[in-house]
């Protein structure tokens, strides 16, 4: 019968480098896709808040009213949802975790002003909802329209909906954010945001 | 008979990672009964589907569990996917294969490790944990996180793994073998070990399947059981077949689980071999209509997932049942009739998830 079958193992692992890294002398290594924080590119956020509506851990507050968009750091679960989502790709997830510490972190960063389309500006709503309100909004100059579906396609809401058969376009006002990605992609510029 | 005593167990105590309570009903030292209770980290999780998206649903789901939280979220993709009727890539489900035999791997090494830590032996508990940091690494490498990997969404995968890394997967594990071998030899052949497992806690074939034992609980009492012959990702075509001893002792259970850990390399190797090329993702338009039900082999044993959308971009109904909640029923039947200083032996070879049972 076998005993100590441990013994070549724990003896060999006598004269092998330790398994464990002397953190934080040691740095560590992180690979290209760790996801360890989310950062902003602020110059092109429009503060559509879609970010704030896909985060399942309710990290991320967009405000329209005062231009800021802040993340709290320890809510984040690095699920990179926002990311995926942004219109307007202007997040990113980069590697390095956040320092660690004993403060709850939340990082707030000023969105400078744009030359876009002004939109009323949301109420602020609690939980998931950031939707703008309701009223104002997307308008289309039928007359012009070719009914091409360029903004459906890339309305981030689904929110636009096209028959080119009955020539008929329709906007779902409850979904749109009005982030203006519809109003920039129409090629006949029939698009406007009142 | 002797006087009856009773001890509780649990929520804390060395050997449960997680919080369950056991009130143990003993006569001298021999359990005569046991009382579980549960109920001490519940998070409301299947509650969010209320407040979170169905595509974002994904992310909470995965978070149920540290360990099987890859088969957690493709669970929950696959429920949903089945509702609204996609069908996804093939290179996708690989992909969702291999992530999920590593999965396997590393939850399996850490349960070896929490075994070898439970009868007291330290050495080979850190050594079980120093090999899975290396498949740990490839998921960092592969999905971006150590624990939780987001990578499995509705509609297939959301990262690609390129051709060289696939074969560095499977390079550093067939590495591994050998390394793995030494440390489960000494769970099968080392004397000490056989005296705590050898015997333990036998749960016959009849009470497994009549408690509806679920995973390497069922398989270890010889019940030919495994979700993975049934459908979902690519086994069908990797020649899959479940791993079964007959004893339904602990010292079988720990078998089965040493015979997946190799089967797993096996099973990556060959899916490395075989992944065609291809899109990794379909586009998901629409909301969920409809139900779904889904069953998925998680490291633990049998998963069930329910998926219920009513046309909004929330669903009405998201249901997980883990196969810790399967188990527990056997845990008592085990239990009965053991040695007190069994039972941290026996709470673990069901391989217990309480964050799972409870949700
Ligand atoms: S989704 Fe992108 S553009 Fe919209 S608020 Fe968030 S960061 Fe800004
Ligand atoms: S990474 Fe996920 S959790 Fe973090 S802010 Fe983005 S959506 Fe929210």
């Amino acid at each position: 019968m076998a005993t100590f079958k441990i013994g070549k193992v724990v003896l060999g692992s006598l004269f092998k480098k330790p398994a464990t890294r002397m953190y934080p002398v040691v740095a560590r290594e992180w690979q290209d896709r760790t996801r360890g924080h989310v950062e902003i590119d602020v110059t092109s956020c429009i503060t559509c808040g879609i970010c704030q509506r896909k985060c399942p851990a309710n990290a991320i507050t967009v405000s329209r009213d005062t231009r800021t968009w802040e993340i709290q750091r320890m809510q984040c679960v690095q699920c990179g949802a926002c990311v995926d989502n942004c219109p307007k790709k202007c997040l990113t997830m980069k590697p390095e975790y956040t320092a660690p510490g004993g403060e709850k972190v939340i990082d707030t960063f000023n969105i400078p002003e744009a030359p876009k389309p002004a939109a009323p500006a949301a109420p602020a709503a609690d939980g998931d909802a950031a939707a703008p309100a309701a009223g104002g909004g997307l308008k289309c100059d039928t007359d012009s329209c070719v009914f091409c579906g360029l903004c459906a396609r890339n309305c981030p809401c689904s929110a636009i909906t096209v028959n080119r058969d009955e020539k008929q376009w329709t906007v779902d006002k409850s979904a749109c954010v009005q982030c203006g990605l519809c109003v920039e992609k129409c090629p006949k510029k029939c698009l406007v945001i009142e | 008979m002797g006087k009856r005593t009773i001890i509780p167990f649990g929520p804390q105590h060395p050997v449960l990672p997680e919080p369950i309570h056991l009130d143990l009903v003993l006569e001298d030292e021999v359990v005569v009964d046991v009382i579980p209770s549960i109920g001490y980290i519940h998070r409301g999780l299947e509650k969010l589907v209320e407040k979170k998206e169905y595509t974002e649903m994904v992310y909470v789901i995965e978070r149920i569990c540290g360990i099987c939280s890859f088969g957690h979220g493709w669970g929950a993709s696959a429920s949903i996917e089945g509702a609204m009727g996609i069908e996804v890539p093939e290179r996708a489900e690989y992909l969702r294969t291999i992530w999920h035999e590593l999965s396997r791997i590393h939850s399996h090494l850490l349960w070896l490790g929490l075994l070898a830590d439970g009868f007291g032996f330290e050495s080979l508990f850190m050594h079980c944990w120093r090999i899975r940091e290396h498949v740990l690494d490839l998921f960092e490498k592969t999905t971006g996180g150590r624990v939780i990997f987001s990578v499995c969404k509705v509609g297939g995968v959301r990262k690609d793994i390129d051709a060289a890394t696939l074969k560095e997967i499977s390079d550093t594990l067939n590495a591994l073998k050998p390394e793995i071998k030494k440390l489960t030899d000494v769970f099968l052949e080392d004397a000490s070990v056989k005296n705590r497992t050898v015997g333990v806690g036998v749960l016959t074939k009849e009470d497994a399947i009549e408690l509806g034992a679920v995973g390497p609980v069922a398989r270890g009492s010889g019940v030919y059981q495994d979700i993975r012959l049934t459908g979902n990702g690519a086994y069908h075509e990797l020649g899959f077949e479940p791993m079964i001893e007959e004893a339904g002792d602990c010292y079988a259970r720990t078998k089965v689980r040493i015979r997946e850990l190799f089967q797993s390399i096996e099973l990556i190797t060959k899916a490395v071999e075989l992944i065609p090329e291809g899109p990794i993702d379909v586009p998901v338009k629409g909301n969920v209509d409809g139900e779904f039900v889904l069953r998925l082999e998680q490291p633990r044993g049998e998963a069930y997932y329910y998926a219920k959308g009513a046309g909004t971009k929330f669903l009405e109904r998201m249901r997980v049942r883990t196969p810790t909640n399967q188990n527990i029923p056997s845990l008592v039947k085990m239990l009965k009739g053991c040695d007190l200083a069994d039972v941290p032996i026996l709470v673990l070879t069901i391989d217990p998830c309480i964050s799972c049972t409870e949700r």
